[in-house]
């Protein structure tokens, strides 16, 4: 029913409600200007920057772009980057999903616990939590010590420095990012709706998924793009927890403007990822609008 | 909780943040003021033990040091096109040319500084100074392991297994890769030898990270043998952690630390009374004592005997590498590096 | 309701529960690990610590020998308590304009505003350092609250309006219909409604700022620097055992003031309704 109010001002609604909606458009006025300032203008100047072929900056041309997609090498990193990134909204879905639904069952007083425990992670500088995991990932770490004193492994795993314990350490750091807005959704979802579904003889399972999922799906989606983003874009967790043998782009940039100096190749390293992980995003976005748009039909 | 009064609270933390500022020393200036860069670790130590406070007492001067690697330096120094982030350099060899040819320099007159002739000739040119020098050998822990011999003992059991490596962005990682790979038959501007027998022993090797990373990683015992510079073996020694350098049989490497005065700067003056203090003999004798171990460069200190080099005399014992021929492959070398080591 | 718990049930519990179980471990170890090391006796972070002192917090308290610290976290607080709040401002006023906006051009500019979430901290710190100096600014704390506002207030767009997108319209269409202005409608129905969505990207923004360090490298001197600029220096070659302190500190002071907010105006609760 929503669905059709909501569409109503703008094709049945009088010209009073035709002005409010150009009034409400211009509230992002100031925040457009803004990032015109603060945002397009660094950012042209950046797309300026990988227009040219050498480290100089001083023969425009198209030779950095060709460079960089000239190399297949390039486009495993693109890859491996988007992968990193959706390896680590998958776990975190996993394990921060059902944390959420566990919240919800939860008595007041523990909730608040519990939203004081989802935060920690931000809490802790990201140059400390890379020395966290090398205590826990380690080969004299946490995780090898109890296995090997449990009998279960006789030499030590290896998890520092591999996909698999930057994907861990990766979940922990992005949690608050997917169960922030999780919640935040999730607790407004009428508790009658899951009696309800109880009454009618609907597993938990099945009120899980027919039920809870597509109506937490706002808030989903907005955790799964923030974890992805930020994942993609850890540097500091890539190369520490990771290793400079897992390489992600943002390795490759930092390495080309900082190390290098090649701002042309940094730029189009740069501008690669943005666009690729754009990409991602505006699909999920999309997803999450479809299905917002479901929610109260 | 209404929006407004969430508003007023962070309007209340902001403005106790901005008290808070106000009463903290910036924008408190002295006579003078000066930013110099310097290395983190015992390099920022050692100047924030030691110059600092010399420099406000003698010139009341406030120094400002801002701790960065010497590639870090030129990359915001050139993103920052005539209004240099900071006044003073502290620059090893490859970055100092590429800082020269960059023209981030101002030119250096070394008349204006009263210890000139207190260090040996060559030691002050139309860019800089030279405040110090660096040796760059393998670390290792004595605990776990015997003592490697030279760089090809980093390939072979029980070294190879516990190695941390660290690629060509650092000077002290260019110039270790640079010496494996001439054990291998390479040479100063050949380091495909080193590649090919890193790639050989690669899934053996115990850690491959940011040389940022390699203190922490080695202390958790991630790997038990790397190579790097004696100060960084000093720092960590003096707190605790279990570390040894040895000189390689093919020679450590060494070269000088210089520093140079930022084009554009406003601060010219104080920034030359600060290095006629950094090389006098008063600081420079205080920075070889233990914990920090530096070379000097001033001719009247008298030597400590634990000194990795008594003097810069000894130079010519140790392997010095011409970085200008250096730096022209080292992007090449650091996309190989990627490529090759990438799983 | 008195129903039989069948093995669907039961296994959903177990499944759920042991899930949740493991997000709570992998999210509290490394603070435990953390605040374990902060404090040792020894003189170099390193876990498991040995002994038991304050003698790191002492050491960060003391006035001259932390004394960069404390100028740090100075700046951290100011630039992060700022940004988040020219954040709040305008990302509230955006997210009101556009998130009920089924305009194709308020989807792209929603996208727009959300994208320096995704572009890489070190490629903008870069760009907005190349740009302020082309324009002749040298590094202060305003231009680094300038780039902090961008990297963090797209955390405070995107929640207020996931938020406002669960807000029922009916209530928004009953209000204008029973003669409310937009001005009445939003003070006293929308934005009490989206506060929580609010409160959360502010918090997250500002804890995003405390922590940002690719804008800051670029954009802080000496005299600028924050306080994981000055902590990554700590950590790099000396392992000092301050820098697990110092987030000892901040935990136990973010701690206090979520405490505090829960007290005052019921954060948790917010989030809850």
């Amino acid at each position: 029913m929503s669905i059709t109010l909501a569409a109503a001002p703008e094709t049945g609604g009088g010209s009073l409600r035709r002005l409010l909606r150009a009034e409400e458009w211009q509230l992002a006025l100031p925040l457009g200007l803004a990032f015109v300032a603060l945002f397009v203008a660094p950012l042209l100047l950046l797309v300026g920057t990988s227009l040219f072929d050498d480290d100089k900056i001083t023969q425009p041309g198209f030779g950095s772009w060709a460079k960089f997609f000239g190399d297949p090498f390039n486009y495993k990193v693109v890859a491996d980057t988007l992968l990193l990134g959706v390896k680590t909204v998958c776990t975190t879905v996993l394990i921060g999903y059902p944390l959420a639904l566990v919240y919800l069952d939860l008595p007041t007083r523990l909730q608040k616990v519990l939203i004081f425990i989802i935060v920690l992670p931000l809490l802790l500088s990201v140059v400390v939590r890379t020395f966290a995991w090398i205590v826990v990932l380690g080969r004299e770490g946490m995780i090898n010590q109890l296995l090997q004193s449990l009998g279960v492994i006789s030499e030590p795993l290896r998890l520092l420095q591999t996909e698999l314990g930057l994907v861990i350490s990766l979940t922990q750091i992005e949690m608050p990012l997917m169960l922030l807005p999780l919640i935040s959704v999730m607790s407004r979802l009428d508790p009658n709706l899951r009696d309800a579904s109880a009454a009618l003889g609907a597993s938990r399972w099945r009120t899980l998924f027919t039920v809870i999922v597509p109506l937490s799906m706002p808030g989903l989606v907005a955790g799964c793009l923030l974890v992805f983003a930020s994942s993609t874009t850890a540097f500091i967790s890539q190369t520490v927890i990771g290793g400079v043998r897992l390489i992600y782009l943002p390795l490759l940039i930092w390495q080309q403007s900082l190390v290098v100096y090649n701002w042309p190749l940094a730029a189009v390293a740069s501008l690669s990822l943005v666009v690729s992980v754009l990409s991602v995003i505006a699909a999920l976005s999309w997803l999450g609008r479809r299905s917002s748009g479901h929610l109260h039909g | 909780m209404t929006m407004q009064s969430f508003n007023r609270r962070s309007l209340l933390a902001g403005a106790s943040a901005l008290g808070g500022a106000s009463l903290m020393p910036r924008g408190a200036f002295a006579k003078g003021s000066l930013v110099a860069t310097t290395y983190p670790g015992s390099w920022e130590e050692a100047y924030r033990a030691i110059v600092v406070p010399a420099l406000k007492k003698k010139e009341d001067i406030d120094l400002e040091l801002a701790p960065l690697f010497a590639m870090d330096q030129i990359g915001k120094a050139k993103a920052s096109r005539g209004a240099p982030p900071f006044d003073v350099f502290i620059l090893d060899p490859g970055p100092r040319i590429v800082g020269i040819e960059g023209g981030i320099f101002e030119k250096f007159d070394g008349k204006k500084l009263s210890n000139a002739a207190k260090l040996p000739a060559g030691f002050i040119d139309d860019s800089g100074i030279c405040v110090g020098a660096q040796v760059v050998g393998i670390a290792y822990n004595p605990k776990k392991l015997p003592a490697p011999k030279g760089w090809k003992d980093l390939l072979v059991e029980p070294y190879v297994s516990r190695l941390g490596l660290t690629g060509f962005q650092t000077t002290f990682g260019t110039a270790s890769l640079i010496e494996l790979s001439k054990q291998f038959g390479g040479s100063l501007t050949n380091v495909d030898p080193a590649f090919v027998e890193l790639k050989k022993v690669l899934p053996k090797i115990a850690a491959v990270g940011l040389p940022a990373a390699m203190p922490g990683l080695f202390q958790q015992g991630q790997c038990d043998v790397m190579y790097t510079n004696t100060q960084t073996v000093a720092t960590l020694k003096g707190k605790g952690i279990d570390i040894e350098f040895v000189k390689p049989e093919s020679g450590a490497v060494a070269f000088y630390t210089t520093m140079h005065i930022a084009k554009g700067t406003t601060e010219t003056a104080n920034a030359y009374k600060y290095l006629d203090l950094v090389v006098s003999k008063e600081m420079q004798e205080a920075m070889t004592k233990s914990p920090y171990n530096f070379i000097p460069v001033n001719k009247d200190v008298v030597l400590p005997p634990d000194l990795p080099m008594k003097s810069l005399d000894e130079m010519s014992k140790y392997v010095v590498q011409d970085w200008a021929q250096i730096n022209p492959l080292r992007a090449a070398w650091i996309e190989k590096f990627n490529k090759e080591m990438a799983k | 309701m008195a129903r039989r718990r069948s093995l669907g049930d039961i296994s959903y519990g177990l499944v759920i529960g042991g899930l949740a179980a493991l997000a709570v471990l992998i999210i509290v170890t490394p603070v435990i690990v953390v605040l374990m090391t902060s404090f040792t006796e020894g003189r170099s972070l390193r876990f498991p610590p040995t002994g038991f002192s304050f003698r790191w917090y002492e050491q960060l308290f003391d006035a001259t020998q932390s004394r960069q610290i404390h100028k740090a976290a100075g700046n951290s607080l100011e630039v992060a308590c700022f940004s988040t709040l020219f954040g709040v401002v305008l990302a509230t006023l955006a997210s009101l304009g556009l998130a009920r906006n089924r305009r194709k051009m308020a989807r792209i500019a929603d996208n727009f505003f959300m994208s320096p979430l995704v572009l890489p901290g070190i490629t903008f710190g870069l760009a907005a350092l190349v740009y302020f100096s082309t324009l002749g600014f040298r590094p202060s704390l305003d231009l680094m609250i300038a780039g902090h506002l961008v990297v963090t207030m797209p955390f405070i767009l995107r929640t207020t309006t996931a938020s406002l997108s669960q807000l029922d319209p009916a209530l928004l269409d009953s209000s204008h219909s029973l003669g409310a202005s937009w001005f009445y409608t939003l003070r006293r129905v929308t934005l009490p409604l989206i506060a929580p969505g609010i409160a959360a990207g502010a918090f997250l923004a500002f804890m995003a700022s405390i922590d940002n360090v690719p804008v800051s490298l670029f954009l802080s001197n000496a005299r600028t620097d924050t306080l994981p600029i000055r902590m990554w220096g700590m950590m790099e070659s000396t392992l000092d055992v301050r820098v697990a302190a110092v987030s000892g500190v901040l935990i136990t002071a973010a701690f206090l003031l979520m405490l505090i907010m829960e007290w005052t105006v019921g954060l948790t609760r917010r989030m809850r309704d």
